[in-house]
């Protein structure tokens, strides 16, 4: 399978173990980053990982930051893409065989190695089970109308980047 | 502070638990209860809490299902909306701070009432911290 899989600074430890372990497993990874331990903004990388599986350039995604809040949400808010937060394998299993979510995400700060590479091969070797056709469909419905700068745009956050480089946001 | 609660059937046992909690133990929260009967299913009680938060009719949500992560995914796809699906205390608090999670989700099957009694401790007691965090919400904002 393609997996896409995404980060911010905080986890890239994290993300880089677990492209190695999909790598092991024969599986083709897409990596959108980020690479290193710079600061940066969890919504560019979820929001990559989403394009990727919502154009079927990738057959699921997996995202992760601090505590997988903020990947998470930046990547559900793609038209097709329907992303779970998880903690433990239950809910990995549950997401997939129920919700067919095909972007996973975790607390990379927050599960410990083991476990999240536990969360992804579970996520990956579940099978949705066709039962709740009505619910994914109804979750899908939720999906406010389409916003098509998001799609696919390289320079989607340009102009926040800007006022970031000029200081604009600070603690 | 106004808190908003929702859930389908299977969270309403632990909605109820945490509605008592929260009202009885001299918190000083005004609890919102959006499902005085079960919601159909997790969508509609996930949004019924959306609604709320966005309407400026709540400060925070929280929305009860069994596994928690539908809550998140369903109302997550409405524009403007975090939720945090949250099955431990350090992501409870640390998403209300950095995150500005305007609800969190618990799954009912997942988490048991003390630790769900700890999560909306840590969930409602700290504040977001906006500064860097900033640029994070607006970009997320910007997503449809």
């Amino acid at each position: 399978m393609i997996i896409a899989l995404g980060n911010d600074h905080i986890v890239t430890d994290t993300k880089i173990k677990i492209s190695e372990m999909l790598k092991a497993m024969g599986h083709k990874v897409i990596d959108v980053g980020t690479y290193d331990h710079t600061r940066t903004h969890y919504p560019i990388y979820g929001l990559r990982v989403a394009n990727l599986v919502r154009d079927g350039k990738a057959d699921y995604g997996v995202v992760l930051c601090g505590t997988g809040v903020g990947i998470s949400t930046a990547a559900d808010k793609n038209q097709g893409v329907r992303a779970a937060l998880v903690a433990d394998t239950t809910v990995a299993k549950y997401a997939k065989e129920h919700l067919n979510a095909n972007v996973i995400s975790f607390g990379g700060a927050v599960v410990g190695e083991h476990l999240a590479e536990e969360i992804v091969k579970t996520f990956l070797a579940a099978k949705y089970l066709g039962e709740d056709d009505d619910l994914v469909k109804k979750i899908d419905a939720v999906e406010s109308k389409d916003n098509p700068e998001q799609h696919d745009n390289p320079h989607f956050y340009d102009h926040e980047m800007k006022l970031w480089d000029e200081g604009f946001y600070h603690d | 502070m106004k808190i908003a609660l929702a859930s389908d059937k299977a969270g309403f046992e632990l909605k109820n638990y945490i509605k008592n909690y929260l009202e009885n133990e001299g918190k000083g929260y005004e609890v919102i209860d959006l499902s005085e009967k079960p919601a159909a299913d997790f969508v509609d009680s996930s949004l019924a809490v959306t609604h709320a938060v966005l309407d400026g009719k709540t400060d925070r949500g929280i929305m009860f299902d069994e596994y928690g992560t539908g809550s998140a995914m369903a109302s997550n796809k409405i524009h403007g909306m975090v939720t945090a699906n949250v099955t431990e205390e350090n992501t409870a608090h640390m998403t209300t701070q950095h995150n500005g999670a305007k609800a969190i989700a618990i799954g009912a099957g997942i988490v048991g009432n003390k630790r769900a009694e700890s999560i909306v401790d840590e969930y409602l007691g700290v504040e977001y911290a906006g500064g860097r965090h900033q640029i994070r919400l607006d970009m997320l904002e910007k997503l449809y």
